[in-house]
């Protein structure tokens, strides 16, 4: 009887492990659609994520005429925020650089201030948000792409 | 006080002008075995939902990462280990249906047999996390520890809590606890409510399986209060709600023979307490130096509204100091426990194997048996003297048309074959054994060996 018991629980382990696995590839995380399909293609990331891109208009800032400084929406990304601030001159990103930076603590300060200027580096060499998340700080980089996102749109809106 | 008696005698046919000598009828509600399978599948399903937390949380990029592999490992220990401390905290929050059903000393056994998994699955964490974000920060591991105090939110607290995760967790170890007196024991143990009420807030503010996930936040937090309120309501709300409600005190003390005494309480609305034969409460006598205590004592007799009776073996500084109660004495009590009662008979007839003071489990328990039980009671103890409720138990042994067999001698000369030898026909019996730890596993063993069903056994430990 005890031994039926044992192998109910375990199928029941099973059971629920497959259920969050099954339940976290569908529903996923919290983070904005337009926001994943921007980080997503990072190596190793999953193939379905960067098949799968919403934004039908083009993703960077070409055919934007003039010289514009825009400021991206404040993203919470879990260990702090992040806002961008963009230079756009004549349909090409020409600087971003952080409008906002606020964290949890300061490991997350720490693990930020290393990797934006790698970030800032992915932006201005694909010319949009499209940029694969750097290992060890995947939700600042999806925070940070997202802001990025978030000023190309209002700058093409506006 | 002459006139409290518990004895058969006072037949309820036969004094119906004094329906406060009446047995109270009201039994505790049945077992459910239900509940056991679905607590097992439920335990599962979260263990299993727990490890595959850790999963979601991780990318193949992060565990390429510095110290990404460490800070994988942390992570699902984590959760893993608080999970099954959570399951730990369940096997002993007293709800009602699960005690009922799987005894206090299975759930017992259950507690701590699983104890070690948490208690080290939860050193690991901290251990591999510490490793990892030193290793991600390019640090030592000390540093990396002020890091974490200093600057990481709920990380003070929750190191504090992992601290008396560990002095509690060692001073549980077997050979550490029991030089310690079981009171003290007791007060240090409540600590690890404190440990993981600590440990709370940096597990949803940090943990990356709950950081921008408010689903798993929420069912994380959700498990932890529906826990928190379990433990509140049925250990501590519903005890003191009982013993306000009965306002139970002491009214007589009876020697029954040799360091044996029948304490008997008067209360209120006893005919309403759910409560079988066998069933303990712990108790707790409001009186200097005893408040603090609660220890676990059988009923020795069915409710008689509005009395109650506890009869007890002088064997430690509790128990002897019960002796020496003085009637007027305020007692709360927490209870009844225990699944030793006539819901658990698989057979028609039943017999009672009880070592010395075990008597008074069966004693109670044979108020609830049926006519047809025709129980066969063995009784092994070490002198006549000692054989307190003797008489009642021959009174109900012979109203029940069923046998006693008083074996008043050592050990030697009635060794547990001899005790087990006296049961006719084994097999179609349910056999209920109680008494002190090294009688009962003695005995259950024997049964066991002798081929009788496990269903069939059934037993409680009297912890000396």
């Amino acid at each position: 009887m005890t031994r039926l018991k044992g192998a109910f629980a375990t199928l029941a382990a099973v059971v629920g492990f497959a259920a969050v696995l099954v339940a976290h590839t569908l529903i996923g995380s919290s983070v904005p659609a337009s926001l994943r399909s921007a980080a997503g293609n990072r190596p190793g990331g999953s193939p379905s994520n960067s098949s799968k891109t919403p934004t039908t208009t083009v993703p960077g800032p070409a055919g934007v005429t003039g010289n514009h400084i825009v400021t991206g929406k404040v993203t919470g990304y879990g260990y702090g925020e992040v806002a961008v601030r963009l230079q756009v001159d004549n349909g090409r990103i020409v600087s971003v650089k952080v409008a906002k930076l606020l964290t949890a603590d300061s490991y997350s300060q720490q693990i930020a201030q290393q990797v934006i200027p790698m970030l800032a580096r992915e932006v201005m060499a694909a010319q949009s948000a499209r940029i694969s998340a750097i290992s060890g700080a995947t939700y600042t980089s999806e925070g940070y792409a997202y802001s990025v996102q978030s000023a190309l749109d209002a700058l093409k809106k506006g | 006080m002459a006139s409290v008696t518990f004895e058969r005698a006072n037949d309820t046919s036969r004094r119906r002008g004094q329906p406060r000598q009446a047995t109270a009828k009201r039994l505790s509600r049945p077992p459910r075995p239900g509940v056991v399978d679905l607590a097992v599948v439920l335990f599962g399903l979260g263990l299993g939902a727990s490890v595959a937390l850790a999963l979601t949380a991780e990318t193949a990029a992060g565990m390429k990462a510095p110290g990404g592999v460490a800070m994988f490992i942390g992570n699902l220990t984590g959760l893993a280990g608080t999970y099954l401390a959570l399951v730990m905290i369940l096997l002993v929050s007293r709800i009602p249906v699960v005690e009922r059903t799987l005894g206090q000393d299975g759930l017992l056994a259950w507690h701590r047999r699983l104890a070690p998994w948490p208690i080290s699955l939860i050193v690991a964490h901290a251990v591999f996390l510490t490793i990892g974000y030193a290793q991600a920060a390019h640090t030592g591991v000390m540093h990396e520890l002020s890091t974490f105090i200093s600057s990481f939110p709920g990380m003070a607290i929750a190191i504090a809590g992992f601290g008396i995760l560990v002095v509690v967790a060692v001073l549980s170890i077997y050979s550490v606890r029991r030089r310690l007196r079981r009171e003290t024991w007791w007060a240090i143990h409540l600590g690890m409510y404190l440990a993981f009420a600590l440990a709370f807030a940096h597990e949803v503010v940090l943990g990356p399986s709950f950081v921008n996930h408010p689903l798993t936040q929420a069912v994380w937090s959700a498990a932890w209060a529906a826990t928190a309120g379990v433990v509140l309501v049925y250990r501590f709300g519903l005890p003191i709600y009982r013993s306000l409600h009965h306002r139970l005190r002491v009214v007589e003390l009876r020697p029954e023979g040799e360091g044996v005494t029948s304490v008997i309480l008067e209360g209120r609305h006893l005919d309403r307490l759910p409560i079988s034969g066998g069933q303990f409460f712990e108790w707790r006598f409001l009186k200097r130096g005893l408040w603090w205590q609660a220890h676990p004592y059988t009923v020795s007799a069915r409710p008689r509204p509005p009395y109650l009776r506890l009869t007890v073996k002088a064997v430690g500084d509790h128990s002897a100091a019960l002796a020496r109660l003085e009637p007027g004495t305020r007692v709360a009590v927490e209870g009844p426990y225990g699944a030793f009662t006539a819901h658990a008979r698989r057979h028609q007839r039943a017999a009672l194997l009880a070592g010395g003071i075990g008597i008074t489990a069966a004693r109670s328990l044979l108020e609830d048996l049926p006519k047809r039980s025709q129980p066969v009671v063995v009784w092994r103890v070490a002198s006549e003297a000692e054989a307190a409720l003797a008489e009642e138990v021959r009174q109900l042994v012979s109203h029940l048309g069923g046998k006693l067999h008083l074996l008043a001698g050592s050990r030697e000369e009635f060794p547990l074959e001899k005790v087990v030898g006296l049961v006719p026909d084994l097999a179609t019996r349910d056999l209920y054994v109680s008494g002190p730890e090294g009688f009962v596993s003695g005995v259950v063993g024997l049964l066991r060996h002798s081929g009788v069903a496990e269903e069939a056994i059934h037993s409680e430990v009297y912890a000396l």
